[in-house]
């Protein structure tokens, strides 16, 4: 049986009205798991529950390891360079010398960033190569889990591309455990190996679906069924079901 | 517009004033209300330049030491109220009661309470006129650091001083830059002021003393040796807040 890494019980939380309403998850040891639901139903504040930013009104989170997260925004400190924005969490945990630096130029490598743009400000490159960033400052700490939020949204097609498949391949040779929360299904489902879907607020996780052994057609569609049962008319909804990236 | 044509127009628009200026200046000697450009340019080169420059060095001196006494002071009180938020009440009235209170006023209390010699007088009258002013602007820039960017360093295993030193502090630099080049402009020309009421050098002093023996020229020309003075430091100090300020560009 594999081991679990993190695990969510019963979790609530409030603000004006009730948004998460009792969420149990569990994420495997190097599985990657999909969270989809409508918008504004809470993926947010359940990934930041999770990664210990935000306290649950009720409920436990157990984590086993180091946790990643990437956020929804780059949130990279405008002030600092790329390289020196990719190496605050190695800083952090008092990683040095040329094996810190190795590893993280090796990760750059892999999502295409070059010398001069890790030496660049952020305000300075697109919001593409800020984005590769962001995620390869998650990843220098090779954590034992890694949170995604939107990773792919507001790129283009091109660089969404580049993203999904470098993280797919280092997300396995690493052997971290992901939770990734995305309005993009094809992207989403194209790497996870599982997916949760939640419902409308009050939410609360609808179902589960196995992706793996699936292929991308039948991955979308089985969720794309679910998501179509449960809210309705999908020119309502802000989840773009089988829809193909922006170009 | 391209950039070197703004600034080729940002010199010709200063010195197109400047020229004004100094006609309005010509035509008013020409009155004998003024003395004129030539007979100050005169003085000017006269004065020996050991005086000038000892002058001059103890207006910066004064300037300088109550502009550093104001931003220590600010930076410790401005961080400990975003720290201890019952401080903040504190640190607001301290604003206010000294923003209310003009340089005259402090010029006179410092006077008339370490005397007429004490060097410490223009000192603390630039600290007492400058606090403020770096006080307001420490208080904003600590309120509006960005809350997302700590979440940041928490998320990557940061301590409570990495948010001081890797967000919260470079995040207001810009803003205390710019009140630092604001400030020490307003130090340098409060300093003469109270230089002129009571010091034992330095170009307000000089100007007093010029005035007391009613000499206009000497009035004006270290008038203008101290407008030449307060430019050349706004001008070095810009230069130091666009190139800290790169990041934004």
């Amino acid at each position: 049986m594999a081991e679990i890494v993190l695990e969510a019980i019963n979790i609530r939380k409030s603000f004006n009205e009730t948004v998460l309403n009792g969420i149990n998850l569990r994420l495997e040891s190097n599985e990657i798991l999909g969270i989809v639901g409508p918008n504004a139903c809470g993926k947010t504040t359940l990934l930041r529950i999770l990664a210990g930013l935000e306290r649950a009104d009720d409920g436990e989170v157990r984590r086993r390891g180091k946790v990643g997260l990437v956020f929804q925004e780059d949130r990279l400190l405008p002030w600092m360079t790329l390289m020196e924005n990719v190496c605050l969490g190695l800083k952090y945990s008092g990683a040095r010398g040329d094996a810190a630096v190795e590893r993280v130029l090796r990760y750059s490598d892999r999502f295409g960033l070059s010398l001069s743009d890790l030496e660049s400000h952020p305000l300075r490159v697109s919001g593409g190569t800020r984005r590769k960033a962001a995620i390869v400052r998650a990843l220098a700490l090779e954590p034992e889990v890694i949170l995604m939020d939107e990773p792919f949204t507001g790129l283009d097609f091109q660089t969404t591309s580049v993203i999904r498949s470098t993280l797919s391949e280092l997300l396995r040779e690493l052997n971290s455990s992901t939770i990734i929360v995305s309005h993009q299904l094809e992207e989403l489902l194209a790497i996870a190996d599982r997916c949760l879907i939640m419902t409308p607020r009050p939410s609360k996780i609808a179902e589960e679906v196995v992706l793996r052994g699936l292929d991308l057609e039948d991955r979308l569609e089985r969720v794309k069924g679910i998501l179509l049962r449960m809210i309705g008319d999908p020119s309502k909804t802000p989840v773009r079901i089988g829809e193909p990236s922006r170009i | 517009m391209l950039p070197f044509e703004r600034g080729s127009s940002l010199r010709a628009g200063e010195l197109s004033s400047l020229m004004v200026l100094l006609s309005v200046w010509v035509l008013l000697s020409f009155s004998g209300i003024f003395p004129s450009p030539w007979d100050v340019a005169e003085y000017l080169l006269n004065i020996e330049s050991e005086s000038m420059f000892s002058n001059a060095m103890i207006t910066l001196f004064n300037s300088f030491s109550g502009f550093s006494t104001a931003l220590i002071s600010s930076l410790t009180l401005g961080v400990l109220s975003h720290r201890f938020r019952i401080l903040r009440g504190f640190s607001d009235g301290i604003c206010s009661i000294f923003n209310s209170t003009s340089a005259l006023i402090w010029s006179l209390i410092m006077v008339s309470t370490l005397g007429v010699l004490s060097p410490l007088s223009p000192i603390l009258v630039v600290t007492a006129v400058t606090l403020p002013q770096l006080l307001s602007a420490i208080t904003a820039a600590l309120d509006s650091v960005d809350e997302r960017l700590l979440e940041v360093v928490r998320s990557l295993g940061g301590s409570p001083s990495d948010e001081y030193f890797d967000v919260i502090i470079p995040s207001s630099l810009p803003a205390l830059i710019s009140s630092s080049r604001i400030a020490i402009g307003l130090g340098l020309r409060i300093s003469v002021v109270a230089e002129a009421f009571g010091s034992r050098g330095g170009i307000g002093y000089m100007i007093m003393r010029s005035y007391n023996l009613a000499n206009a020229t000497g009035v004006l020309a270290w008038s203008l040796l101290m407008i030449a003075l307060v430019m050349a430091m706004d001008h070095l100090l810009r230069s130091i807040e666009e190139r800290s300020m790169r990041w934004l560009r």
